[in-house]
């Protein structure tokens, strides 16, 4: 482990300390041991949030490292599955038909993102079964389908019925950490264990992956196997952060770049920093949607775009003119 | 003993191998050439598992391949693409290691004896400057001198090898055919397709030329103006000079 990490751990862990008191309305340190309505908005309101965003984070990610890893291309992400759009069609489903069932206490508009996120990977996985020798063209096209058959559906479904629930699902689709409990955060704080122990347990044959389809055969690796099991718990973790937190953008895309170049391609040392980054980035990412425009909160999805990528940009900028 | 078995292919109603038919023993140096399109990529994706055919078999020991799970395949033979296809940044050292990958089990990965042999490698084929060296920043002849030598931790039998010279300049694409011979010395089977047959021919003691998906020779290294022309139409010499095999192309 190098020095690097250390030092943005001390940083993130401090901005996680740092966020929950500070806002529209400070809290003083004093005050969250006692019982009075700072301690209520400190315990069940900010801390919480920070929690979630560390996770959310950390979670989108890894799973973008994971991606590129699996579609040996560092613009992979999770969404070229179809896992957001399939969500957002749960999810407009769910708020349209007022489905309002509950399951171990998850509500239906988390519950059927959730199924809508599966189904989109059920949906190429089953392709690609259909076609012999299917290869990760065939999974891209397959998602790059099932992206637009999903943002028809939405917009349809807008489109037909009452204007009532609009708002709360174009507030859905901009992505939010906001309204949550400590249930939605033991749930996606035990995925990401379990996304962090598999990515460990699996770091050669990810590397495998990345390197080529016939190199990794020829060291024994089943490459189609393997690439099928992990979209499919891709599809389970990623699934769960995208159905409570919405679709929040550019951090799988984004942090695994930063991560790779300051990793400098070591595995273990670009996992642990795209978890920090992520992480680190989706919690201030928060706290400035929550400061910027008061009363109004700001979508994080939007913050994370908006800053994302003019940063981006700039990274990938400053990295081809190296090159020259 | 490697053995292919009448192996015909096909891909829709185009034919690529047929019955195509040969065996080897241990520690022979197969040199493959033929015109492009001539199936000479295809009999060593067969052979290396990556593709199937139910048309005939290969065989190791008399063991068909297609029984052997990838893992335990991975334990005889080592396949090394003509194409590498390197886009994320990656480690020399991982590359290297990867070698030992089908000997690993999920929860151990390497083993005391994986890190020996890679330390060993690394001194024979001069790569300690590489090992920290991200895969992306070698120049193409570095990167198929490692690729080899972690064809060479694999530690199997067999090795296949897709035209290992392509856009290697004099200089590496000699270290790269010093590296063969030496493994070759050391016992490995080696099959390698290649066009540069002024390189191989004289290192190899077996040849197989295919043509159109079928076998023109197979057998013992022979000199054959005739059979060179029949397969490149162009006129191929050899000369001896201090008793080296020199093969040229003269137009």
């Amino acid at each position: 482990m190098s020095k690097k990490i250390y030092v943005l751990a001390a940083i993130v862990l401090a901005l996680m300390f740092l966020t929950p008191f500070l806002g529209i309305i400070p809290i003083h340190w004093q005050t969250i041991f006692k019982s009075n309505p700072s301690s209520f908005v400190f315990w069940q309101l900010r801390v919480p949030r920070t929690i979630l965003g560390f996770v959310a984070g950390s979670i989108l990610a890894l799973s973008g490292l994971v991606c590129q890893n699996l579609f040996k291309n560092d613009l992979a992400t999770p969404d070229l599955l179809g896992i957001s759009s399939g969500a957002a069609a749960g999810a407009v489903l769910a708020l349209k038909f007022n489905l309002l069932v509950s399951f171990i206490g998850f509500g239906g508009l988390i519950l059927f993102s959730y199924l809508g996120a599966l189904s989109s990977v059920f949906f190429v996985l089953l392709i690609s079964r259909m076609v012999r020798n299917s290869s990760l063209y065939t999974f891209l096209m397959c998602g790059v389908a099932l992206n637009f058959f999903y943002s028809a559906l939405i917009v349809f479904f807008q489109y037909l019925f009452d204007f009532s629930n609009t708002f709360s699902l174009l507030r859905w689709l901009m992505g939010g950490i906001s309204v949550v409990g400590y249930r939605e955060i033991a749930f996606l704080g035990m995925l990401l264990f379990i996304f962090l122990f598999f990515v460990f347990l699996f770091k050669q044959e990810f590397l495998l992956a990345s390197a080529g389809d016939h190199f990794a055969q020829s060291r024994g690796l089943h490459v189609a196997r393997f690439r099928i099991y992990s979209f499919l718990g891709l599809a389970f973790i990623v699934g769960a952060v995208v159905s409570i937190c919405g679709p929040i953008g550019f951090i799988a895309l984004i942090v695994p770049h930063v991560a790779r170049i300051w990793g400098q391609s070591n595995f273990h040392e670009t996992v642990i920093l795209s978890l920090l980054l992520g992480g680190g980035f989706l919690v201030l990412a928060d706290f400035f949607a929550r400061i910027l425009m008061p009363p109004v909160e700001v979508p994080v999805g939007i913050i994370t775009s908006l800053f994302g990528a003019p940063f981006f940009l700039i990274l990938i900028i400053s990295k081809l003119k190296k090159v020259e | 003993m490697i053995k292919a078995a009448h192996v015909s292919y096909q891909i829709g109603n185009k034919s690529i191998l047929q019955n195509v038919d040969f065996s080897l023993n241990e520690n022979d140096f197969l040199l493959i050439f033929g015109p492009n399109g001539a199936g000479k990529s295809t009999i060593l994706k067969l052979m290396a598992g990556i593709l199937t055919t139910k048309q005939g078999g290969i065989f190791i020991g008399r063991k068909n391949i297609l029984l052997c799970s990838k893992k335990e395949l991975a334990t005889h033979v080592a396949y090394l693409p003509q194409f590498d296809e390197f886009n994320l940044p990656m480690l020399v050292k991982d590359i290297l290691l990867s070698g030992r990958y089908p000997y690993g089990s999920l929860f151990k990965k390497y083993s005391r004896r994986d890190y020996e042999l890679f330390d060993k490698t690394v001194e024979r084929f001069e790569l300690a400057d590489f090992v920290d060296r991200n895969m992306l920043t070698l120049s193409g002849g570095e990167r198929k001198k490692v690729l080899l030598a972690s064809a060479f931790i694999q530690d199997v039998p067999l090795i296949l090898l897709d035209e290992p010279l392509n856009f290697l300049d004099p200089s590496s694409a000699i270290q790269v055919v010093k590296m063969l011979k030496e493994m070759h010395e050391q016992g490995k089977t080696i099959l390698l397709v290649s066009h540069l047959i002024q390189y191989f021919f004289p290192i190899a003691n077996k040849m197989l030329a295919l043509k159109n998906g079928q076998t023109q020779y197979f057998g013992e290294k022979r000199f054959s103006a005739s059979l060179f022309h029949d397969i490149y139409q162009v006129s191929v010499k050899r000369l001896m000079i201090d008793s080296k095999e020199i093969i040229y192309i003269h137009e």
